[in-house]
């Protein structure tokens, strides 16, 4: 039985398969990038294989024993393969906007994750301060800076400027600064019955990707009245010609249709609906960030790193023993 | 700017020079090494001013548009083979298929237009310029490995056996050309993990399945796959030599083609 069992685990762990699923890597990867399937569980069975035929070989091959940097090298792209597993499984990766003013209370617009991500994005609370973008001439983006404001768990208060290459770090996830940004009038809603006012803001499509469709059509909360919303900018906002700066515009009127009547309005100007009135308190502006999780990212690195010191352990080792002039059979 | 573009019209005439110099040292059978070195490492001083120029002058390195790839890769690629002509004696007359190789990337430079980009935020980071160096040593030792390649293909087509009888066996040669596949594999591999880290600095994730991550990761598993290919089934050097040209080809495409039809924000080229 053990002898069947050995011939097994060299079949496993033999070079030409190898070669085989370096194949399959090659079609898998070539497949996910020509169609819209997930690559992730396409790359499932060449990775697999792959950690079947590593393990295998690295239990039965002598050559491990003898060259220390061969192990090394496939032990950490063994771990590697693993980690990419679990990473797969945990990780979370979506986006979000927040207006300046408001508080993130863990809602995504989009996101994708595994089946295992531990979902406590509601721990990584942040207040949205202002934000500044800069404009190059040609309309070509440059910094961002992005004030914001946390409270760690012990109740302390911090704040930070984050942007370019600087994430803010939450509860182990990250939030990045993207080119997604845009205008969100506010509005503040007085119920006729009485009750609290309700304040809200409504982002408008990203600024300048959809410079000329800054309109939106949505519900007030707690009502079933539609609106249809335009914001008509009466300055220039981004100049072309020059050094600019992303900011809500101070010229501009906010278009309103609801019950087939059209409105302008501009700041402090309200509209009266039978069971109350929405007033327009002002023209903020809303930041869009990336989030991503993925805990695994350090031991990645890790794994990486060794993988490669290893491949080169092994083949200095393999190098120097022999000269290159020097007759063999290889 | 003017400078930088006469220095760098003043470097191409002496690649061209060098690389004619030669062919013409392989084709008559003489060897002027000596000179040949002497001019590549002139012409890599003057191009590497004018890269320098540049760089002062835009406060960023050659990254950026299209003219300023080529030039860096031009200066990179024939600066590792120079270093390769300097220290394996034996195989120098490869230059003869080395530069005239690089004539090509040399006349697409001249062609393309010099004027300065844009520096996105995303590309101003330290690991950027790593991951760039990285990749430069990748194409450069496959650069190499092209030229021992080109021998042994050119033998096994009956064209060069005389004209490179001086050079080593094929067997010998495929043994150092693999040698530099190795180096390309190791730099390779340093150059996607240093690229992880700049992109989860940039844009909030290390790998993205990005047109330009998926060529690369898959001339790392062409490249992976021509060295495990040597190592289990021992092929002839032919068929060595095959390999190396599909990673070089594939290499190329992946570097300079894909760039032009990317769409994402990951456009730059090595």
């Amino acid at each position: 039985m053990f002898t069947n069992m050995y011939t097994w685990l060299l079949r496993l762990a033999s070079l030409k398969l190898t070669l085989v699923i370096f194949v399959l890597f090659c079609v898998s990867v070539v497949l996910a990038y020509f169609t819209r399937w997930s690559s992730a569980w396409i790359l499932a069975l060449p990775f697999s294989l792959f950690a079947v035929n590593l393990s295998a070989a690295i239990l039965s091959n002598a050559a491990f024993r003898r060259q220390p940097g061969l192990l090394v090298f496939h032990l950490a792209l063994l771990a590697l393969v693993i980690l990419l597993a679990i990473s797969r499984l945990t990780y979370l990766k979506g986006h979000l906007e927040v207006s300046v003013g408001e508080t993130f209370r863990g809602e995504l617009t989009e996101y994708e994750s595994g089946p295992l991500h531990p979902w406590h994005l509601q721990r990584a609370r942040f207040w949205q301060g202002d934000f500044t973008i800069d404009y190059a001439p040609g309309l070509n983006r440059d910094r961002t800076r992005s004030q914001v404001r946390w409270q760690d768990d012990n109740g302390l208060m911090h704040e930070a400027a984050i942007g370019d290459h600087y994430p803010l770090i939450l509860a182990g996830y990250r939030f990045y600064t993207t080119h997604n940004k845009g205008f969100a009038p506010m509005f503040i809603w007085y119920p006729a019955a009485g009750g609290a006012p309700q304040q809200g803001t409504i982002h408008l499509p990203s600024y300048p990707a959809h410079e000329y469709q800054q309109a939106l059509s949505w519900n007030i909360p707690g009502t079933g009245h539609e609106i249809w919303t335009l914001l008509e900018i009466d300055e220039v906002v981004l100049d072309e010609t020059r050094e600019s700066e992303f900011k809500a515009p101070e010229k501009h009127r906010l278009v309103i249709r609801y019950n087939g009547q059209r409105r302008e309005l501009r700041p402090g100007a309200s509209i009266l609906f039978e069971d109350g009135r929405l007033k327009y308190a002002g023209l903020r502006v809303w930041m869009g960030y990336a989030v991503f999780y993925d805990w695994t990212i350090p031991w990645l690195l890790g794994a990486c790193v060794l993988t490669v010191l290893g491949m080169a352990w092994h083949f200095w080792r393999k190098f120097s023993a022999r000269p290159w002039q020097a007759e063999s059979d290889n | 700017m003017e400078h930088e573009i006469q220095l760098l019209w003043l470097a191409v005439v002496i690649y061209v020079i060098t690389g004619s110099l030669a062919i013409f040292a392989v084709v008559l059978g003489k060897r002027p090494e000596k000179t040949i070195l002497g001019l590549l490492v002139l012409a890599l001083l003057v191009h590497g001013v004018s890269i320098g120029l540049r760089w002062a002058r835009l406060d960023h390195g050659p990254y950026l548009t299209m003219f300023e790839i080529l030039s860096s890769n031009v200066f990179s690629l024939l600066f590792v083979f120079a270093l390769a002509y300097w220290h394996y004696r034996a195989i120098r007359p490869v230059a003869a298929i080395v530069l005239p190789l690089m004539f090509i990337m040399m006349g697409w430079l001249m062609l393309s237009n010099p004027n300065p980009g844009h520096l996105p935020p995303t590309y101003d980071t330290t690991w950027l310029v790593i991951h760039i160096m990285f990749g430069k040593v990748f194409l450069g030792a496959v650069l190499v490995a092209v030229g021992m390649a080109g021998v042994v293909l050119l033998r096994a087509a009956g064209i060069g056996e005389q004209k490179f009888a001086r050079l080593p066996s094929d067997r010998r040669l495929d043994d150092l050309a693999y040698r530099f596949m190795a180096l390309g594999f190791i730099f390779q591999s340093l150059m996607l993990i240093a690229g992880a880290i700049w992109a989860q600095d940039a844009w909030g994730r290390y790998w993205a399945w990005d047109p330009l991550e998926t060529w690369s990761f898959i001339n790392w598993i062409v490249l992976g796959f021509a060295l495990h290919f040597r190592i289990t089934l021992k092929p002839a050097p032919l068929w060595g030599a095959v390999l190396i040209m599909a990673v070089f080809i594939l290499a190329f495409l992946t570097f300079f083609g894909v760039p032009f039809v990317s769409q994402t924000p990951h456009q730059g080229a090595i």
